[in-house]
C-alpha cells in the first residue's frame, strides 16, 4: 500500500516525560563520597570525588543513602504518589566505560514513588496559571532512585583533540531520582510548563538546586502520533524517546520537531508503533532536530536481578509520616493562597513563588507586621509592594534571592509599620531599604534572627522570643530611620504653606479637580511633598487638599 | 623454644612469656621454606625479615608491659580474593595480576586490630570458580598430605597453608564450599559462619548472596576464636548482622541426612560419618536421621543463580580503570571485548556465558527466577529439618582429595565435587567441617556439621565436643 500525506486527516499528538532528577544528596546514593550536586559543591577537578564504591574497586560494596530515600519519598509526597510499604533495587547491566560495575543499580519492579498524578494550572495569554479554568491531571507511573554514570569527554580540556577519551567520575553515583510521566500530555507547551512546575517543587523541597546548566534536571521526553486517516482508520507512529534535554527550550524544540516529522516518516517507511519499534533519538541544539541515536530501544536486554548487596527496604507508616511532615507547602499552593489571602495579581504572586527563600521572606513580613496590629491583608499587600518592588529591584542588580539582599524580614516589617503609620514616604522607604541592606551585609548581620530562611512560614502564634527580637528590629529601624533625617516630623503648619503655594501654582490642576477629577490630584501631592520634604505623609497631604478642593 | 601448633597454646606461650612472636614467625617461615615450593600454597608472601621485625615489635610493647591483644603477634594468611592494603589482590586472575589494593577488607582491619600479622596471600581458584584450586592463573597448589593431589578449593592455599603448618590459621572465603571442602581434603578445620555474619566488605565478590569469609585452622576452638575477631555487623556492608549468642544444648539432636550418604558420596567417607554419629551419641547427643528432598536440585539451582551473580560481578573487570588491559585496541568495545577475553580464565568465561544467558530475557523466568524459588524450597526444607534436629551431621565432599588433573578437563565432574557443600550455602545457614579419619590411602576425611542460621556458637560448642 503506498501512502501520502493526503491520507491524513488529523494529527494528535501523545508525549510522556522521563525527568531526572540529581538529589542534592550531602554523599552519594551509594556511597560516602561527597555528592557533586549537593549545594556546597563548587567547581570540581575530575576524579576527585570518587572512592573504592565509585570506583567499583574490587571487593567494594554498595550501602544505601538514607537521606536520598527520604528526598525521593518528599518528591513522592509532593506528586502525591504512594510510597512503597517494600521497595528493593536491582542491576541494570550493560558495558559502557562511565559505568563503572558494568551495571547500574536502578530499581525495576518495586519503586520508592508509584501511581501519582500532577494538577497541571491552565495558564492565560501570557503564560500565568489562570485559576479560573480547569487543570489537566498528569498521572505519574512512578519515581524510582537509581545511580548516575561518570562522564565521558571526548577532547582534552581545553578543547584540543585527543584521539582516546577521558573518564570523569565524579557525577558516577550521584542520586538519581527518575520521574516516569504517563503520556497525558497533549502539547509541547504543557510538558514544560510540567517541567518548570517540578523544578519549582524540587527547590521547594530542598531536594534539588535545579540548576539546568549542571544538569541537575534531565528532560526525556517519549514521542508519538496518532494519526487519523481520510478513511476513518487510526495510525500510531513509533515511540521516539530523546534523551538528555537539559534545558526546557530544548525539551519544546524536541517534541515539536517530532510533530512535525513524525507523520512524514509514517509516509515514507509506513512504520507504526509495536514491541521493538521504538527509537532513540538525540538533540541536536544547534540544528534545532533530533537524531538517531539508537534502534529498536525497547529490545535492549538489560538483565535486571535484584542486587544482593543491598537489603530490600521496609518503609513504615511512622517513617512516611516523619518524612512527609517535613514536606512544605508548594509553590502552586502558595499561588492560590496569596491570590486568594492577599488579593496580589497572578503575576505577584508567581514572582513570589518562584523561590522557596522568598516566600518564606515574604509571609515573614507579613507575620511580623501583623505582630505589631497591622490586620493580615492589608499586611500581605504592603509585604508583597516591599518585596517585589524594594527586595526584587536589589536582588536583581545583584543577581541575588529576594531574600539573600541583607534586610532582614523583621526589619523590612519594620519599614512596613512605619509606613502604615504615615511616618515615612515613598522616598524614605526606598532610602531606608537600601541603607538596612548595606548595613547588614557590611556588618554581617543577615544572619540574625528575622532573615531569610529562619522564620517560620506558618501562622503560628508567636513566641515571646519572637516578639522580643520584632520589638528590637523595630527600634533599631526607628532609630536608624531618625538618625538619617528620614522620619516624617510632622508641621501641619508647614504643610498648610505648602499647600496653599501649590493650588495657587497650580490654578488649572486644581480647577480639574474641582471640578471632579479626582485622580489630578496626584500632581499636586507631589509638589506639596516637595515644597515641604519630611514634614508630613502623602496619605494626608492628600486627604487636605481634597478637603480643601472638593465640596 | 618449642612452637606450639594451635593459636590456643601461642596465645598461652604469649601471655606467660615462655615464646615469642619472633619465634612463632621464624618457625612459620622456616616451615615455608622447606615445603612452599611443593605445596604452593602463597601468592603473594610477605618478606620474612619484614614480618620478623613486626614480631619484635610487639615482643618488645608485650615485654615493656604494653596492654596487647592477646592474640598479638599471631601470623595468619589470607586468601587472595579478600583485600589488604598495599598488597595484591588478584582473586587468582591474570585480569588482576597486578593490581593492589588501597583499602583493607573489613575483617583483615579486624584482624589487625587484634594484632595479627599477615604473612601472605594464598592461592585460588580464579574468582572462587572451582573446587581444587587448579583454576588459578598463577598455578596449583597441592594437597600437603599427597603432593599428587589436589588440596580442594576454592580456598586451596589457605587450607593447605594450615594444613602445611605454614600458619595456625588462615582466611578462606566460602561460596559453595570453598571453605569447607578444602577443609575436608586437607585434615583441617573450615567454618562458614551464617550469611552476614562476617562483613564482605573486601571480598572480590563471586556470587553476592553466598559469599562468606570463614576461618580455617587446626582446631575447632582456633576456627571460633578467629571467626569472633572478624564477626559483626559492618557499615560498609548492608547485608551483614550482629547475632545473638547460642548456646548448644546439652543433649543435642542430631540427624545424619539420608541423601547425602547415598552416591556420589563414596564408602569410606560415609563410614566416617557413621563413625562420627557413633561418637556424638558418646558426647550426649540423640541421633536421627532425616530427608532433605530439595538435595538433588541444589547443585543446578546454585550453579544457576551463583553464575548470574557472578557474570554480573565480573562486569567490572573492563580494563578501563585497573587490572589487564589489552593492547592497540581498535575500539573501546575491542578493548573491552580483548581485555576479558584474553585475562579472564576458562572457568570464568563459563560462567559468564552461563550466568549471561540464564538472566537473559525470555530465559530468566525459566532458569534464574526458577532458581530463585527452588532456593526458597531448599531452606525451607532445611528449617523443616532444624524442627527436630539441633545439627545435621553430613559428609561435605563425596570423596577424599583427588589427583591433580583428573577432573580439571570435565566441568561437570568439578561441579558434582560441590553437591554436598552447596546446600548450606543456598540457605545461608552454617556450617563447620572437622577432620575425621583417613582413608585407605592415608587422605583426611572431615565430616560437616550443620546448624540453623544465627546459631554459630551452638555449633562450634558441639563441633569442640565431637572433635575432642
Amino acid at each position: 500500500m503506498s501512502r501520502s500525506f493526503d491520507m491524513i486527516a488529523s494529527v494528535r499528538l501523545i508525549v510522556g516525560l522521563e525527568i531526572h532528577v540529581e538529589l542534592a544528596t550531602r554523599t552519594k546514593v551509594f556511597s560516602r563520597v561527597t555528592n557533586p550536586a549537593h549545594a556546597s559543591v563548587g567547581d570540581i577537578a575530575p576524579n576527585t570525588l570518587i572512592d573504592p564504591v565509585v570506583l567499583a574497586l574490587p571487593g567494594a560494596l554498595p550501602v544505601l543513602n538514607k537521606e536520598a530515600v527520604e528526598m525521593s519519598m518528599m518528591v513522592g509526597f509532593a506528586l502525591n504518589c504512594t510510597i512503597a510499604d517494600l521497595t528493593k533495587w536491582d542491576r541494570k547491566s550493560y558495558f559502557y566505560p562511565d559505568l563503572p560495575k558494568a551495571y547500574q543499580i536502578s530499581q525495576y519492579d518495586l519503586p520508592v514513588c508509584f501511581d501519582g498524578s500532577v494538577d497541571l494550572p491552565a495558564v492565560d495569554d501570557k503564560g500565568f496559571p489562570d485559576l479560573t479554568k480547569p487543570s489537566k491531571q498528569i498521572g505519574i507511573i512512578r519515581a524510582h532512585l537509581e545511580e548516575d554514570a561518570g562522564k565521558l569527554l571526548h577532547e582534552a580540556p581545553g578543547g584540543f583533540a585527543i584521539d582516546y577519551s577521558i573518564a570523569d567520575y565524579n557525577r558516577a553515583g550521584t542520586p538519581l531520582l527518575e520521574i516516569v510521566t504517563q503520556p497525558d500530555f497533549d502539547n509541547a507547551d504543557d510538558v514544560v510548563l510540567f517541567a518548570k512546575l517540578l523544578r519549582n517543587v524540587c527547590r521547594f523541597l530542598g531536594v534539588s538546586e535545579g540548576v539546568m546548566q549542571k544538569g541537575h534536571m534531565r528532560f526525556e521526553p517519549n514521542i508519538n502520533c496518532v494519526l487519523t486517516l481520510r478513511d476513518g482508520h487510526t495510525v500510531k507512529t513509533p515511540i521516539v524517546e530523546v534523551k538528555n534535554l537539559n534545558s526546557f527550550k530544548s525539551v519544546k524544540g524536541a517534541i515539536e520537531f517530532e510533530l512535525r516529522e513524525q507523520p512524514g516518516r509514517w509516509v515514507a517507511d509506513g512504520r507504526e508503533f509495536g514491541p521493538g519499534t521504538k527509537v532513540t533519538r538525540g538533540w541536536d541544539d544547534h540544528a534545532n532536530r533530533t537524531y538517531v541515536q539508537r534502534e529498536k530501544e525497547d529490545a535492549q536486554d538489560y538483565r535486571y536481578f535484584p542486587d544482593p548487596d543491598i537489603l530490600t527496604l521496609r518503609i513504615d507508616e511512622a517513617w512516611k509520616n516523619r518524612v512527609r511532615t517535613a514536606v512544605p507547602e508548594l509553590p502552586m499552593q502558595r499561588f492560590e493562597r496569596y491570590v486568594r489571602d492577599a488579593s496580589l495579581g497572578v503575576k505577584e504572586a508567581f514572582a513570589l513563588v518562584e523561590e522557596r527563600d522568598v516566600c518564606y521572606f515574604y509571609e515573614a513580613i507579613i507575620d511580623g507586621m501583623v505582630m505589631q496590629g497591622i490586620e493580615r491583608p492589608r499586611a500581605s499587600k504592603v509585604a508583597a509592594n516591599l518585596v517585589l518592588q524594594q527586595a526584587f529591584k536589589r536582588a536583581n542588580e545583584q543577581n541575588l534571592l529576594a531574600s539573600e539582599i541583607g534586610i532582614t524580614a523583621h526589619e523590612a516589617a519594620a519599614i512596613g509599620i512605619l509606613r502604615e503609620q504615615g511616618k515615612l514616604g515613598n522616598q524614605a522607604v526606598d532610602e531606608l531599604f537600601d541603607l538596612l541592606c548595606t548595613a547588614n551585609l557590611v556588618q554581617g548581620r543577615a544572619t540574625d534572627p528575622g532573615s531569610a530562611g529562619s522564620v517560620p512560614s506558618s501562622s503560628q502564634p508567636p513566641t515571646t522570643q519572637i516578639k522580643d527580637q520584632l520589638h528590637t528590629a523595630f527600634a533599631r529601624v526607628e532609630q536608624f530611620a531618625r538618625e538619617w533625617g528620614l522620619l516624617i516630623v510632622r508641621d501641619d503648619a508647614a504643610i498648610n504653606t505648602a499647600i496653599e503655594q501649590t493650588i495657587a501654582a497650580n490654578p488649572k490642576v486644581a480647577e480639574d479637580v474641582r471640578a471632579g477629577k479626582v485622580q489630578a490630584v496626584g500632581r499636586l501631592v507631589g509638589e506639596v511633598m516637595k515644597l515641604a520634604p519630611g514634614k508630613g505623609d502623602a496619605k494626608t497631604v492628600r486627604e487636605e487638599l481634597l478637603k480643601r478642593l472638593t465640596p | 623454644m618449642q612452637v606450639p601448633t594451635t593459636v590456643r597454646e601461642m596465645i598461652a606461650g604469649l601471655a606467660a612469656r615462655t615464646l615469642t612472636s619472633e619465634a612463632i614467625l621464624a618457625n612459620c617461615y622456616d616451615t615455608i621454606a622447606q615445603r612452599e615450593n611443593v605445596v604452593k600454597a602463597f601468592l603473594s608472601l610477605v618478606p620474612r625479615e619484614q614480618a620478623l621485625a613486626q614480631a619484635r615489635e610487639i615482643d618488645r610493647r608485650r615485654a615493656a608491659g604494653e596492654k596487647l591483644p592477646p592474640t598479638a603477634g599471631i601470623p595468619i594468611a589470607i586468601k587472595d580474593n579478600i583485600a589488604v592494603a598495599n598488597m595484591r589482590a588478584t582473586a587468582g586472575s591474570k585480569m588482576l595480576a597486578d593490581y593492589v589494593s588501597p583499602f583493607h577488607a573489613t575483617a583483615v582491619e579486624k584482624l589487625l586490630t587484634a594484632g595479627l600479622i599477615v604473612i601472605g596471600k594464598t592461592n585460588t581458584d580464579e574468582y572462587g570458580f572451582g573446587s581444587s584450586t587448579e583454576n588459578s592463573a598463577f598455578g596449583h597448589t597441592t594437597n600437603p598430605h599427597d603432593p599428587t593431589r589436589v588440596p580442594g578449593g576454592t580456598s586451596g592455599g589457605s587450607a593447605a597453608a594450615v594444613a602445611a603448618g605454614f600458619v595456625p590459621w588462615a582466611l578462606g572465603s566460602d561460596t559453595g564450599g570453598s571453605v569447607r571442602q578444602p577443609a575436608s581434603l586437607c585434615g583441617v578445620v573450615g567454618l562458614r559462619p551464617t550469611y552476614g555474619r562476617v562483613s564482605r566488605y573486601g571480598l572480590i565478590a563471586y556470587a553476592s548472596s553466598m559469599d562468606t569469609i570463614g576461618p580455617i585452622a587446626t582446631t575447632v576452638e582456633d576456627a571460633a576464636m578467629l571467626l569472633n575477631i572478624i564477626e559483626g555487623r559492618d557499615d560498609n556492608d548492608m547485608t551483614s548482622r550482629d547475632f545473638a549468642q547460642t548456646q548448644s544444648p546439652a543433649q543435642p539432636r542430631i540427624a545424619i541426612v539420608s541423601e547425602y550418604l547415598a552416591p556420589p558420596c563414596n564408602v569410606e567417607v560415609a563410614a566416617a560419618v557413621r563413625s562420627a554419629a557413633d561418637t556424638a551419641r558418646t558426647v550426649g547427643a540423640s541421633l536421627t536421621e532425616t530427608s532433605l528432598a530439595t538435595t538433588q536440585h541444589a547443585l543446578a539451582t546454585y550453579y544457576i543463580i551463583a553464575c548470574v551473580e557472578a557474570a554480573s560481578n565480573l562486569g567490572r573487570y573492563d580494563g578501563v580503570r585497573y587490572g589487564h588491559r589489552a593492547k592497540d585496541a581498535t575500539s573501546i568495545d575491542d578493548m573491552i571485548t580483548r581485555s576479558r577475553s584474553e585475562a579472564f580464565g576458562s572457568e570464568a568465561k563459563r560462567r559468564i556465558m552461563l550466568g549471561t544467558y540464564a538472566a537473559s530475557a525470555g530465559y530468566s523466568d525459566q532458569y534464574y527466577r526458577k532458581a530463585c524459588e527452588v532456593r526458597r524450597l531448599i531452606k525451607q526444607d532445611f528449617d523443616r529439618a532444624f524442627e527436630h534436629a539441633d545439627f545435621l551431621l553430613t559428609p561435605v565432599s563425596p570423596s577424599t582429595a583427588w589427583k591433580i588433573g583428573e577432573k580439571s578437563t570435565d566441568p561437570l565432574a568439578m561441579y558434582l565435587a560441590d553437591v554436598l557443600s552447596v546446600p548450606a550455602s543456598l540457605a545461608g545457614v552454617p556450617a563447620i567441617v572437622i577432620p575425621w579419619g583417613k582413608d585407605a590411602n592415608g587422605l583426611p576425611i572431615g565430616v560437616q556439621l550443620t546448624a540453623q542460621s544465627g546459631n554459630d556458637d551452638a555449633l562450634i560448642a558441639f563441633a569442640r565436643k565431637l572433635a575432642q
